[in-house]
């Protein structure tokens, strides 16, 4: 027993020794005089965008967001080494973010909110939680269809929620609408995870809003008639599934088959090379496309800081890092996707306010109720 | 009259700690059930027709399968290791606990890894001998699957409570029992299930609970529960009061439980208080009795922790380059700080509260003991709405004073640590209570009512005869308490301070967004320290005098 | 009167009945007093409500002309300066004997509370036991420990609850006279109580018993015997 003690301690120190090996981690995240580190990062930065890069502000900005990728966080302090501008983080779930900023209303000490869904957004600006930004920068960064028309929010990066197919059993000119998803001949073998899931919700939205509720609600109908299995698992699940022989199609974010692809795990690399890509209604309305996106909290103390983070990641240095890192699609239109995101092939978008997905999203909720989606 | 008499018993610090801590639980329940009366529910009846009977349908489900199995595998294991002695006995003694180390959530997303289409087995199957596999025998995203997991994982809390009790408590039926010439099985069905009867609902009720508080697991399982109705109706149609409605709802079948609890227990306590204790003698097991038990215990040990651990460890080496930085030693420190002073606080809070309950046998000290198991009941993301709301109200007025000490008016109390542990405290007060609860039970009143005699009051006798003689339960109680704040998640992740990382909040960071192998790291340091605590617990409850 | 009671009674929070109804006693200074009763009768209640670990609903207690209990006020067991030797003694089992005796003695200097310990055990016949630990004792000794432990502290009342329950029927004749020398030597007011004649009659100056909650004085054994049947159904203790 002694034995298993000791063996579990070594193994824990093992650990911490190999992660404490680098630097200490304390210097970086406070970082408010690092004027001498600003000159590594300078050179990358200055070309691309004067206002952000130069101008020393100072201070500090707090920041809820329910983004949490690693990726994020090298952002931030490349923010804080150009700016001096220290950045906070809560990270959350979206929703309990917002439920957290609408409780803590004007005292609130949070500047900026970060979510991963348009529709969220959305709801934060349905409840006065969020202000105006008028920002030169971030109207030419942002297109205007990626944020919100009085400047509540703004796009960070996008991704297409698109079909994946089994490239050997799949004939890819027979699936090029999500509606084809409901026809009789993929009679169980559609494979998409539960309506509690919002990026689900948000595509159910995203109909309603184009084609109205009773058409959604016919094709939510259609997918619980095609669908595999019980809905269950992530977006990956999913995937794994259509290789596996569970089904043939799933219906899947662009950035988890990016991250398929560039797993650890050869396993998981074959399972996304064995899927071919369809962007949905490209002849009609459009693939469907979310944001994840920010904005300027009502309450906010620190706007002055809180507008320079907002523009520096819209900035194509930012972009370029999100689109790299997390195979997610850039807004700034000067940047381009990474090289998988590419080879996809360019797509046509849902033209639609992506405001309408946090306005339809309860009706999508009702209506995968109805129909019984799990 | 009778006021006046009894005014000076109640009149000491332990009564008025134990009010403020009954108002400061109370609190966030209240708020939360004000609203119910406030907001109309819009969606209920939508609610009502579409949503409830699949959840009353799930959630029964789970529950009637996770109780029974962790009864028929937590009793049937503490049997084995308290009457027989077999190989690696005194391993699996305190190895049958570790499962508690890994939270449901994570062994949920293990397990899927392990058997889903790029999982070990089903690789290993078709890469060295070509079988393709029907997926249908390799689904765990089911709700038997659910059922599993949850029973593998959480049954600890029925074996680890029987166990304490058989080993002391029993030897003298049993052996009369073997005397009387019945079989081992007969001893087991018709003796040791129906005695330890008061012990196996205890702990079950914990597993019950648990179940009903899970989110993660059935939400990624695709098993609709209430916490994920919850949430949804919350969330997703914006609607708290209908949310509330559901908690409600979810609230009356978790006094259902402990209604059944009470009634089930009778008035049996866990233990026979003053009786003259005789640890029960194992009979040694031979030949291919003794290896059928060791199996049946090295499987259990198995599916509930080493194979899981394997993989978690495997994918740690798979991302480690990626994934390890720095920052895990805050993380650590960060877990560490938190679990370690909110489950202080717990065993103080609990202490005060049990003792105040034993010193008068009122309603008023009965309704205070109840109390505690109030956030132990609701989910965690509820009470998390209450806290927060509390705490900024008491933040609202106190501006003022922030003003005047030449602070600025902001949030204060509501962006600390201390509302954090705070809703540590509501939460898992239970946890504590309860085995400091059946420490004072098993030491009884003489040795308190001795020291009152010989001149000390309730407070000098606490430190110096009570504390002393329940120090195992504390011990117990605060490792319990440690290892539920380490592994917590909604509550961590909700209302903790700027810049905030623990453990929990990086692995479910990863896992949330289905990086799994990129959240092994921290859920193993989770798990290690987890099982080092466990081991410790062990140690103390087997030194425990009786 | 020492020891006045008037009118007590007492209910347990879970019974319907009173257990102690319009119960009265004087008792004498110095004074050895027997209550006498079968289980359930309430005898040990009234310990209890004496020395203050229960609160009577209605009545009137006091001790040496000190009320400790009425309609107004309520004396802490702590401060009623009261001795008792519980029925299974209540040794503190993480103390030494010496510790066990020093634990009431607030108060004394270190000095003071060494010779304390040293004169009680010398009166009990237990000196070379200070250092053992009360596991380490027979149930004789341990009772001996127990009485030296409530005397240590001078108690102005000494309680012995059924102290030779506990007790082989050969070595309670023995103790009973020792215990009778003991308390008549410190020449303190003593109240025990028993369901066993025999201690009653051995012990006491004076003996009570109890039926039903109130009490009954007798002098002679005789009357006690037609009143007191042997056998009686038990009923709730």
């Amino acid at each position: 027993m002694k034995k298993w003690f000791l063996l579990s301690l070594v193994l824990l120190l093992s650990i911490l020794a190999a992660c404490g090996n680098t630097e200490d981690s304390e210097e970086q995240a406070d970082s408010t005089t690092d004027q001498e580190e600003t000159e590594q990062s300078g050179e990358s930065t200055e070309s691309e965008n004067e206002e952000a890069a130069t101008e020393k502000i100072g201070g500090e900005v707090n920041l809820y967001t329910g983004r949490h990728y690693e990726t994020d966080q090298e952002l931030y302090d490349t923010f804080t080494e150009q700016t001096g501008v220290k950045v906070n983080v809560i990270k959350g779930d979206d929703d309990e973010l917002i439920a957290r900023l609408a409780r803590e209303g004007e005292a609130s000490q949070a500047d900026l909110l970060i979510t991963a869904d348009a529709g969220r957004l959305y709801r934060a600006q349905s409840q006065d939680l969020l202000q105006s930004v008028d920002s030169d920068v971030l109207n030419e960064n942002v297109p205007e269809n990626l944020r919100e028309e009085n400047g509540q929010w703004f796009g960070l990066t996008k991704r297409a929620r698109i079909i994946a197919y089994n490239k050997e059993t799949v004939n890819a000119e027979d699936i090029q609408t999500y509606m084809d998803l409901t026809k009789d001949e993929f009679q169980d073998k559609v494979l998409i995870r539960s309506s509690s899931n919002i990026y689900n919700q948000s595509l159910l939205a995203s109909m309603i809003a184009l084609e109205g509720e009773e058409k959604a609600k016919e094709w939510a109908e259609g997918i619980v008639d095609n669908m595999a299995r019980d809905p269950k698992g992530g977006d990956r699940d999913q995937a794994k599934a259509v290789v596996a022989g569970e089904g043939d199609v799933a219906v899947m974010n662009t950035y988890y088959l990016g991250k398929l692809i560039n797993s650890e795990d050869p396993e998981e690399v074959k399972v996304g090379e064995q899927l071919g890509v369809i962007f949905p209604n490209q002849d009609s309305t459009g693939a469907h496309v979310n944001i994840s996106g920010i904005g300027m909290t009502a309450s906010s103390k620190n706007n002055e800081q809180a507008q320079a983070l907002m523009e520096f990641l819209t900035t194509e240095e930012a972009q370029k890092q999100f689109a790299e890192a997390n195979y997610e699609y850039p807004v700034n239109p000067n940047v381009e996707a990474s090289e998988l995101l590419q080879s996809w092939g360019e797509f046509k978008a849902q033209d639609i306010n992506l405001a309408e997905l946090g306005e339809n999203n309860d009706a999508a909720i009702k209506i995968m109720n109805e129909v019984g989606w799990k | 009259m009778k006021l006046f008499r009894k005014l000076p018993g109640y009149a000491n610090i332990w009564s008025w700690l134990s009010l403020m801590i009954v108002v400061l639980i109370l609190m966030p329940n209240i708020t939360i059930l004000l609203n119910f009366f406030t907001e109309k529910a819009e969606n209920w009846g939508h609610i009502q027709e579409f949503i409830l009977p699949d959840l009353l349908k799930n959630t029964s489900l789970l529950m009637v399968f996770t109780g029974v199995l962790s009864i028929l595998i937590g009793t049937s294991l503490a049997w084995l290791v308290s009457a027989y002695d077999f190989p690696m006995k005194r391993f699996f003694k305190w190895a049958l606990i570790l499962p508690l180390a890994i939270p449901p959530y994570i062994a949920g997303y293990t397990y899927n890894g392990i058997l889903n289409y790029t999982g070990v087995i089903q690789t290993t199957l078709r890469n060295q001998w070509g079988i393709e596999v029907d997926q249908k025998y390799f689904d765990i995203l089911t709700l038997p699957g659910a059922v599993f997991i949850f029973t593998l994982f959480l049954f600890p809390y029925v074996y680890t409570i029987t166990r304490a009790f058989l080993a002391n408590q029993s030897a003298s039926i049993v052996e009369n029992a073997r005397l009387l010439g019945r079989n081992a099985w007969e001893v087991y069905f018709r003796i040791v299930l129906p005695i330890s009867r008061g012990a196996i609902v205890g702990g079950v009720s914990l597993v019950l609970l648990e179940v009903l508080n899970d989110y993660g697991l059935v939400q990624y399982f695709g098993v609709p529960t209430f916490s994920t109705a919850i949430f949804q109706t919350w969330f997703g149609m914006n609607d708290l009061t209908s949310a509330i409605k559901l908690s409600a709802t979810l609230m009356f079948i978790v006094f259902g439980i402990l209604i059944l609890e009470k009634v089930l227990r009778g008035r049996k306590k866990y233990s026979y208080a003053s009786a003259k204790v005789r640890p029960l003698t194992p009979v040694r097991l031979k030949g291919v009795k003794a290896w059928t038990a060791f199996s049946y215990a090295f499987v259990i040990f198995s599916l509930g922790f080493l194979i899981p651990f394997i993989q978690l460890v495997d994918w740690m080496f798979l991302t480690f380059d990626k994934i390890a930085s720095p920052e895990f030693t805050s993380l650590l420190t960060n877990s560490l700080l938190v679990s370690f002073v909110g489950a202080a606080m717990i065993v103080v809070f609990a202490v005060i509260i049990a003792n105040f309950a034993r010193m008068h046998q009122s309603i008023v000290s009965k309704s205070a003991a109840r109390v505690t198991i109030l956030g132990y009941s609701i989910p965690g993301a509820v009470i998390a709405v209450g806290i927060s709301t509390v705490f900024i109200q008491i933040d609202q007025w106190l501006f003022g004073f922030y003003d005047w000490v030449g602070m600025d008016p902001t949030l204060v109390l509501s962006t600390s640590l201390f509302m954090l542990i705070s809703a540590y405290v509501i939460r898992f007060l239970a946890i504590g209570y309860n085995s400091i609860e059946s420490g004072f039970d098993k030491v009884g009143h003489q040795f308190t009512e001795a020291s009152r005699m010989l001149g000390m009051n309730v407070t000098q006798t606490f430190f110096k005869v009570d504390a002393r003689m329940i120090r195992g339960s504390l011990i117990s109680g605060f490792i319990l308490a440690f290892i539920e704040i380490l592994k917590e998640l909604p509550l961590t992740l909700i209302l903790r301070p700027f810049n905030f990382d623990t453990l929990s909040t990086k692995a479910f960071q990863y896992a949330s967004d289905e990086q799994i192998h990129e959240a092994s790291l921290a859920s193993i340091i989770i798990v290690i320290i987890s099982g080092i605590a466990i081991y410790i617990f062990h140690q103390v409850l087997e030194k425990e005098p009786n | 009167m020492y020891i006045q009671i008037k009118d007590l009674c007492f209910r347990y929070g879970n019974s319907k009945m009173n257990t102690i109804r319009n119960f009265n006693l004087s008792v004498n200074q110095g004074q050895i007093v027997s209550i006498l009763g079968e289980s359930g009768s309430g005898k040990s209640t009234i310990l209890r409500l004496l020395c203050g670990l229960e609160t009577p609903s209605q009545g009137v207690i006091s001790i040496g002309g000190k009320t400790v209990t009425d309609d107004r006020s309520f004396v802490l067991p702590e401060k009623r300066g009261i001795g008792m030797v519980f029925q299974d003694y209540a040794l503190f089992p993480h103390m030494t004997v010496a510790e066990n005796i020093q634990f009431g003695l607030k108060g004394f200097g270190r000095k003071a509370k060494k010779q304390r310990v040293e004169e009680v055990l010398d009166l009990v016949n237990m000196k070379d036991f200070s250092k053992r630990y009360p596991h380490e004792l027979s149930g004789g000794q341990q009772q001996r420990i127990a009485l030296a432990r409530a005397l240590a502290p001078k108690p102005s009342l000494l309680l012995l609850d059924e102290p030779f329950s506990n007790l082989d029927a050969d070595l309670q004749i023995k103790i009973r006279s020792e215990l009778r020398d003991i308390i008549k030597k410190t020449g303190i007011t003593s109240i025990f109580v028993t369901h066993d004649r025999e201690d009653s009659k051995a012990i006491a100056d004076r003996i009570i018993t109890m039926r039903d909650g109130s009490a009954y004085d007798w002098d002679s054994i005789c009357t006690i015997k037609s009143e007191f049947p042997e056998e009686q159904p038990m009923t709730i203790s």
